[in-house]
């Protein structure tokens, strides 16, 4: 029994506009795999494929070893979550979640049963007689959910079942329906924009950007070697810093500078990654996590692992803040290749590049205050300067 | 922001104008349909009758001599009940028949789109800038040639045709503003198109269907020019056009015609009050 197959699947709508090339993907049984990408890349179109509401251009879909590709819907075997719940609105909580199995035509006291029963896990028992517009969002959310369990499918599909809720509530939910879906151990495939609640619920993610995959792993594998430029600003919050410099090579080995400034660059980072020696006197894009930056006040000009900037503001979140800098060296400004645009949504504004840095919330900083900031050379990351493409990290 | 006083009475005074525009004729007839024939050609004018009379009522009802009432016109009183009756009938049939018709075309141009589909949509789309008048008399000759003249059968297929497109206009605009969400989600649980249509999709038109119901029954009940060309005989004959022909050519009992008049208004007044909400909400485009 196998879970859900993706077999080279592309949209292509009339008009010639491509939603979805050529996705392979394979959820296996159990595992919670998370479609994440900014809106417009195509993974509510990938997923609406898989359950039989758009037709595939071409590839194979198969759930639970069944080639599914041009079944209509109700012969999948798949039951799915909306954004905004889909409730039938003239029937009740337990007209609701019994739908599914009365079209399958199971016997009343099964029905009841595993209506009960899917109420008791998902603790609406108490809500069963109540109309739909009788419950709050979370409630609505945890009748989705029910109605979704009891059918008992192949495979669970969720398009961005928690963005309607607010913030605390969907916390809780993250964490219930993970729970819940390791419990059962339906293949789900879950799709959200949100890269935190990607990373917290997958298994596995799926990041997906103009049509394409762009990079399938586990959190940790995404969030440490990101494919490209893409997915390294997209995960981790807040983003990557990315800066493009001048990879040089000294007597003693390898540094990268921006204008007044520069960085040396790790023995073991090039063991690593031998290519990286073959950009010497190149161009390329470093990644700077914020959270491998901190404060540091000894005063090694010369070091290459710290660099020198000028606060800009400081959002403080209580336990740690986000600081933002303008990159400069001694004799002004840092170079000004500082001035990336990185194509996601939620990239800031590209005119000017801030550096963000996660700092501890105690530390005070003055506004225009001049400060130097350590760097953990062993994490930097290096892309290639035109395609995006990671190089080495 | 709560008006000045000024604006207050300007406000409430220029409510009271257009209010009695509206109603001024509606309470003329009234206070006519309680007068007798003395009181109504009385000159100058009586507002208020000398003699109340519920005589012309009675007379429409069935009671007393309705020939006493009308003399030389083309109906009289003893047709009333009976194109009532008709006006009824025909209203109910023609509006199930256009509902019939136009919630499955309405649905069908919003959420099934096929090649060719705007086009067949924007085509009956068109059919409701051709002024009815203009056809009427290609209109006769069909129905003539069809055996459907004076038949019920006739003028709800004629009301059907004129009707329909205006119906699936407001379906396809209520549809398409439904979330489909609902109907996706029966797909997956297990429904056919068909199923998911009549388990889920319908249930979400209601308040749709209540307001089209409302505007298709007015619009049939309110009809003169077609069964007064089709429908020649008392049998078919509807409410609207035997109350025209309480006129006569050289008598006209003004209490019997507005009697009926008053009568006349009653089922679209029930109509228009029960199914007020979802009309203004049609109307409006918010259809919750």
């Amino acid at each position: 029994m196998s879970g859900i197959v993706l077999d080279s699947i592309t949209k292509e709508f009339p008009g010639g506009v491509v939603a979805v090339r050529d996705l392979s993907l394979e959820v296996a049984p159990g595992e919670f795999v998370v479609l994440v990408g900014p809106s417009g890349c195509g993974k509510t179109t990938s997923l609406r494929m898989v359950a039989g509401l758009e037709e595939v251009s071409s590839g194979e879909i198969r759930i639970g070893g069944r080639v599914v590709t041009s079944l209509p819907p109700r012969k999948r075997d798949v039951a799915m979550v909306f954004q905004n719940y889909a409730l039938y609105a003239h029937m009740t909580v337990r007209a609701n979640m019994a739908f599914g199995l009365r079209m399958a035509k199971l016997p009343k006291p099964e029905q009841r049963r595993r209506v009960e029963h899917a109420a008791r896990m998902m603790g609406i028992t108490e809500l069963l007689d109540r109309k739909p517009k009788q419950l709050s969002g979370g409630q609505r959310q945890r009748v989705a959910m029910g109605r979704a369990i009891v059918r008992e499918p192949a495979a669970f599909l969720m398009d961005e079942p928690l963005s309607n809720l607010d913030a605390k509530l969907r916390v809780e939910m993250r964490s219930e329906i993970s729970s819940l879906q390791r419990r059962i151990g339906t293949p789900t495939l879950y799709v959200t924009h949100d890269q935190t609640e990607a990373m917290t619920m997958g298994d596995r993610l799926a990041i997906m950007r103009d049509g394409d995959l762009v990079q399938l792993g586990t959190p940790e594998e995404v969030y440490e070697y990101p494919a490209d430029v893409f997915v390294a600003s997209f995960i981790g919050s807040p983003a990557m810093n990315l800066i493009e410099g001048l990879f040089e090579r000294l007597d003693d080995g390898f540094r990268v500078s921006f204008g007044g400034s520069y960085l040396q660059v790790p023995n073991a980072t090039l063991a690593r990654c031998p290519a990286l020696a073959g950009y010497a006197g190149r161009r390329l894009i470093v990644g700077v996590r914020p959270e491998d930056l901190e404060l540091t006040d000894h005063i090694s000009v010369g070091n290459g692992d710290a660099l020198e900037v000028t606060v800009a503001r400081a959002e403080s979140l209580g336990s740690e803040q986000i600081v933002y800098f303008h990159p400069q060296a001694r004799d002004g400004a840092l170079d000004g290749g500082a001035e990336l645009t990185i194509g996601i949504e939620d990239s800031p504004t590209p005119s000017r590049v801030l550096l963000r840095a996660r700092l501890g919330g105690r530390h005070v900083l003055a506004e225009n205050g001049r400060v130097r900031l350590g760097v953990d050379l062993d994490r930097l990351y290096f892309f290639h300067p035109e395609s995006g493409e990671a190089v080495a990290r | 922001m709560r008006p000045s006083p000024l604006g207050r009475i300007v406000r409430v005074f220029a409510i009271a104008a257009i209010v009695l525009w509206s109603l001024g004729p509606i309470l003329v007839g009234l206070t006519t349909s309680f007068s007798t024939q003395a009181d109504a050609t009385a000159v100058p004018a009586r507002w208020i009758p000398h003699e109340p009379s519920v005589a012309a009522y009675s007379a429409l009802v069935g009671g007393g001599s309705g020939h006493a009432f009308t003399q030389g016109t083309a109906s009289d009183a003893s047709a009333f009940p009976q194109s009532v009756l008709n006006s009824g009938i025909v209203t109910i049939e023609a509006t199930l028949a256009i509902l019939a018709v136009s919630i499955l075309a309405g649905y069908g141009f919003s959420r099934l789109p096929f090649r060719g589909s705007r086009l067949l949509f924007w085509i009956v789309l068109g059919t409701l800038t051709l002024p009815l008048f203009t056809l009427v008399v290609a209109l006769f000759r069909l129905m003539a040639d069809l055996g459907l003249l004076d038949t019920q059968l006739g003028l709800v297929l004629v009301y059907m045709s004129a009707l329909s497109p205006l119906a699936i206009w407001l379906f396809h605009n209520h549809c398409r503003d439904l979330p489909p969400e609902p109907e996706e989600a029966a797909l997956i649980d297990g429904c056919t198109r068909w199923q998911a249509f009549r388990k889920v999709v319908l249930p979400q038109m209601r308040s749709g269907i209540a307001a089209v119901s409302a505007i298709i029954m007015l619009s049939v009940y309110g009809q003169f020019l077609i069964p007064l060309l089709l429908a020649s005989t008392q049998s078919t004959k509807p409410v609207t056009v035997v109350i025209a022909e309480f006129v006569g050519k050289y008598s006209t009992n003004y209490p019997l015609l507005t009697a009926a008049g008053v009568f006349a208004i009653v089922p679209p007044a029930i109509v228009a009050l029960l199914l007020n909400r979802h009309i203004r909400g049609m109307l409006s485009g918010s259809t919750g």
